[in-house]
């Protein structure tokens, strides 16, 4: 009877789950490999492409430039992140708020619009410069290394920001008080009490800004002029019409992902005795500062804050500015407005159809998937979780070249079309869902589907009548922070798209390098305002919780 | 109304033996408790006869028909748990009127049913509240009022109380009891606690490592263990190393009659209560042992006394204690073990049967 039981409904989710996680991960993911691992003339089996990369000078160079970009990324946003956590839950401040709707705005704000607005402001013509330079001061452009690496810190400092602010808050005050009284400072408090217990936040979101800033694409393109790095390298190997070389192309991109692995690997090792638990008491308060001191943390926390969104305000800003071609004139108009309405709206629509798509499948499989994951333990289970993770260290850039490879010939000859755009978008996001839907679950003790069962419900019943509803507005916030990315999704849709599947990011990516500023500002500005909208409507259902984003 | 038979019930998880053939028999109306320390099976016992774990062998009877092939949902038992399980999302009469919904029951019915439970809970007027709203007690108040409005065959208590602060805990378990007795309904509480199982059970069914202990009733259970386990958990028991030879039983230096057949090494008990200290004349059939007092603790109406012997250290209760019982500690003393109050325990855990000894 027990067999019986077992072989119902999650079964056959289990089954499907591993189908397409088969077709639309491995499968793809394989053709790299195997690409990366056959000399491009003869066919043969070879390690061409790995000995070049340990040999030539510029895939070195790459190499090193992703692990720069990477550590310097990492290194910037876990700054200002944890300072700006610290700030907000250990000091009264004004604004509290604010500085977390700003954070959120430099969250969300597309990526590469980030580098877009520094060049528009630290520029070989930038505004700041210009203005600078006409009082006498004198900056270099802000190309090259220092360029992304700022970028990426002011980036992806808002991730750090919402998961370690949320550990610091979660520390049981009585036991920072107890260091006290034993006799340690404030400062050294610090480092030996209040920053060893939030190392699995930290390191966590050390692994997350890192892993985002090596599979950047559209920064380092944008203002890292010869600043080349795995991920631009791989795409001009693979997009080139001429002097292409996809089995290089390929090899970088396993480079990548080993390099990805290797991270998210060391975080497991940092982390493999410092799990803590403790029961909150008494949650840590906010102290009251006065005179010079308030003054400095104000100032602090507005700054980070601020220059995180600044790309974002800079961007609608600029929209609004009369332009004549690429360069903007004095005075407010709605020209550029009123040219993407009439040439260019395709966009507008490809990109909210593709991520209605997208999210749509995304949170039907990730329900299930979630639900297995935290309620049937299992080997085949646990294995599924494992493959789950590949997406996390999968640069867009890499997936989108993998489906390409793939999808290119009959029956499955789906290159140029949306749904393989919708299919890269949603492997992509999966594991999001996926996981965020188990931990609501853990949430949610099982206990009370045995209440319902014993209450005369069989167990699918007891799933859709106590469970869904506690875990929907989990599953609603997920699924709008899963829309937001999937508009926002560039690099994986750079290698995909055709002329009439292009999305709103490809399209700003497009205008930039063709210096069409003022339709990239517009286009931006849109795309601003229709994930503020999702961000607003994920806050409402979740409580305004700024954890529903990550 | 039901009877519940339970008969060779065994269960592993991996290669652990959490359940080794038990076997049952319960009563039409009885308050059952199993009562144990955590992992001795009694959570997985209950969860078996209710159907969210299956066992490897054996049978479960309600009314001499098997239950154990039905899926928990068609086996009409109400459950009451540790951690309450009320549904954060619905009201409290929702809460209540969850089960009776599953059964298509007509709406007045529904309603009559949610009301009288509620009552019964002394819940009335909490309709449209949110469980959130309200404490611990209330929401197990609210699982009790849910388990019983769908009329169980059998009701299953797995520690209700024990997430509640002790006053509560008192309060409630007496409610408990009287809505059982006056329902009649078949109970099977389990609980770690041995104070509130003596308190609220008909029998009591003592556990340990997967096996039953001992079955009795709570005057059995503590005063006449049949093993050194039952002994040792219900209730406070001193245990002290004796030698049975010859009929006589020696404590320390001591030996007293004792007409048994047995011989050899045997643990003589006896609980604080039953401890005599000096002032009680000497009398025949008593145990003298020559002690000092280590510790005395009060707790208002009886006082504790830790004393060392010559047998051993041992806990000797006193009732009422007089006002100058601090100045005892550091002072001799006697103690005196009355005979008739002794158990003595064989070195396998089974106790000896004191026969004419007594």
């Amino acid at each position: 009877m027990r067999r019986r039981s077992r072989l119902d409904i999650w079964t056959f989710v289990l089954v499907a789950a591993w189908g397409i996680l088969i077709a639309l991960l491995i499968w793809p993911l394989s053709s790299i490999l195997r690409s990366s691992l056959l000399d491009n003339d003869t066919g043969a089996f070879s390690l061409v492409h790995y000995f070049q990369i340990a040999t030539i000078k510029a895939y070195q160079r790459a190499v090193g430039n992703t692990l720069l970009a990477g550590f310097g990324g990492m290194t910037g946003a876990l700054l200002l992140g944890v300072t700006l956590a610290f700030l907000t839950t250990r000091f009264h401040i004004y604004g509290r708020a604010l500085i977390q709707t700003l954070a959120v705005v430099a969250l969300v704000s597309p990526p590469f619009i980030g580098a877009y607005s520094w060049i528009v402001l630290f520029g070989a013509s930038g505004v700041v410069r210009k203005g600078l330079d006409a009082i006498g001061i004198s900056i270099p452009p802000l190309y090259g290394a220092a360029g992304v690496i700022l970028v990426f810190a002011f980036k992806f400092f808002p991730h750090v920001f919402l998961i370690t602010s949320g550990a610091l808050a979660s520390i049981n005050r009585s036991v920072e008080e107890a260091a006290e009284s034993l006799g340690v400072s404030p400062t050294k408090r610090l480092f030996t009490v209040t920053f060893p217990l939030i190392l699995p936040a930290i390191s966590a979101s050390a692994l997350l800004t890192f892993v985002l800033s090596i599979a950047d694409f559209g920064t380092p393109r944008i203002i890292g002029r010869d600043f080349n790095v795995l991920a631009t390298e791989a795409f001009n190997l693979y997009g080139s019409e001429v002097g292409g070389n996809p089995g290089m192309a390929s090899a970088l991109s396993i480079v990548l992902i080993v390099l990805s692995m290797i991270i998210v690997f060391g975080q497991r090792w940092v982390l493999r005795k410092n799990v803590y638990h403790s029961n909150m008491i008494k949650k840590p308060e906010r102290k009251q500062v006065r005179g010079f001191k308030a003054v400095g943390v104000h100032v602090l926390a507005y700054a980070i804050v601020l220059i995180g969104a600044l790309p974002a305000i800079i961007v609608v800003l600029f929209s609004f500015r009369r332009t004549s071609g690429p360069v903007f004139q004095p005075g407010v108009s709605l020209q550029s407005y009123e040219r993407v309405i009439s040439t260019i709206s395709d966009p507008i629509w490809n990109t909210l159809i593709f991520s209605s798509t997208a999210v749509v499948a995304i949170v039907i499989t990730g329900t299930l998937i979630g639900y297995l994951i935290s309620r049937r333990p299992g080997i085949a289970t646990g294995a599924l979780d494992a493959i789950l993770m590949v997406p996390y260290v999968v640069p867009g850039i890499v997936m989108g070249i993998a489906f390409i490879t793939r999808f290119n010939e009959p029956p499955l000859a789906l290159t140029g079309t949306g749904l393989i755009i919708v299919m890269a978008v949603f492997i992509r996001r999966l594991p999001y869902s996926a996981r965020s839907v188990a931990a609501a679950l853990k949430q949610v003790g099982p206990n009370l589907e045995d209440a319902a069962v014993s209450l005369g419900y069989s167990p699918g019943k007891a799933f859709v009548k106590v469970t869904v509803p506690l875990i929907l507005p989990g599953i609603m916030a997920g699924a709008l922070m899963s829309f937001i990315t999937a508009m926002n999704e560039l690099s994986s849709s750079l290698v995909l798209y055709v002329g009439s599947t292009i999305t709103m990011p490809v399209r700003i990516y497009l205008s930039v390098m063709d210096g069409e500023y003022g339709t990239a500002s517009a286009l931006s500005t849109i795309l601003l305002a229709m994930t503020v909208t999702a961000v607003y409507a994920a806050f409402h259902l979740s409580g305004r919780k700024e954890s529903a984003l990550l | 109304m039901a009877d519940l038979k339970i008969q060779g019930l065994a269960k592993s998880y991996k290669d652990v033996r959490v359940l080794e053939n038990i076997d049952l028999d319960i009563a039409s109306g009885e308050f059952f408790t199993l009562l144990g320390p955590s992992g001795c099976g009694k959570t997985t016992l209950l969860r078996t006869i209710a159907g969210f774990q299956h066992q490897d062998r054996g049978e479960i009877i309600v009314n001499g028909q098997r239950i154990d092939h039905k899926p928990a949902h068609k086996r009409d038992i109400g459950m009451v748990f540790q951690d309450y399980a009320i549904f954060p999302h619905l009201s409290v009469a929702d809460n209540v009127a969850f089960g009776l919904k599953a059964r298509s029951l007509p709406k007045g019915e529904i309603e009559a049913r949610v009301n009288e439970s509620l009552k019964m809970v002394r819940l009335d007027g909490y309709q449209d509240r949110l469980p959130g709203e309200m404490s611990g007690g209330q929401q197990q108040r609210i699982g009790l009022a849910r388990a019983m409005a769908i009329r169980p065959t059998l009701l299953l208590m797995d520690e209700p109380l024990s997430n509640l602060d002790a006053k509560l805990r008192i309060e409630l378990r007496e409610d408990i009891r009287d809505i059982q007795r006056r329902l009649g309904i078949t109970t099977i509480y389990v609980t770690h606690d041995q104070e509130e199982a003596l308190a609220v059970s008909d029998r009591i069914c003592v556990m340990n490592k997967g096996n039953i202990e001992q079955i009795g009733t709570p005057f059995e259970i503590y005063r006449k263990p049949l093993r050194r386990f039952a002994a040792s958990f219900v209730g406070t028991m001193n245990f002290l190393p004796g030698q049975l030879e010859g009929g006589r039983l020696r404590v320390g230096s001591q030996s007293i009659d004792y007409p048994v057949d047995a011989s050899g090494c045997v643990e003589v008990a006896i609980r604080p209560e039953n401890v005599a200290l000096a002032s009680a004349p000497l009398q025949e059939g008593m145990v003298a042992l020559k002690g000092e007092v280590l510790k005395i603790t009060f707790l208002g109406r009886e006082a504790h006394y830790t004393l060392r012997t010559e047998a051993g250290e041992i806990v000797a209760q006193v009732a009422d204690p007089a006002q100058d019982f601090i100045g005892m500690e550091g002072r001799a003393v006697e103690v005196r073990l009355p005979l008739q109050k002794l158990v003595l325990f064989h070195p396998n855990g089974d106790v000896l049967d004191a026969g004419q000894a007594r």
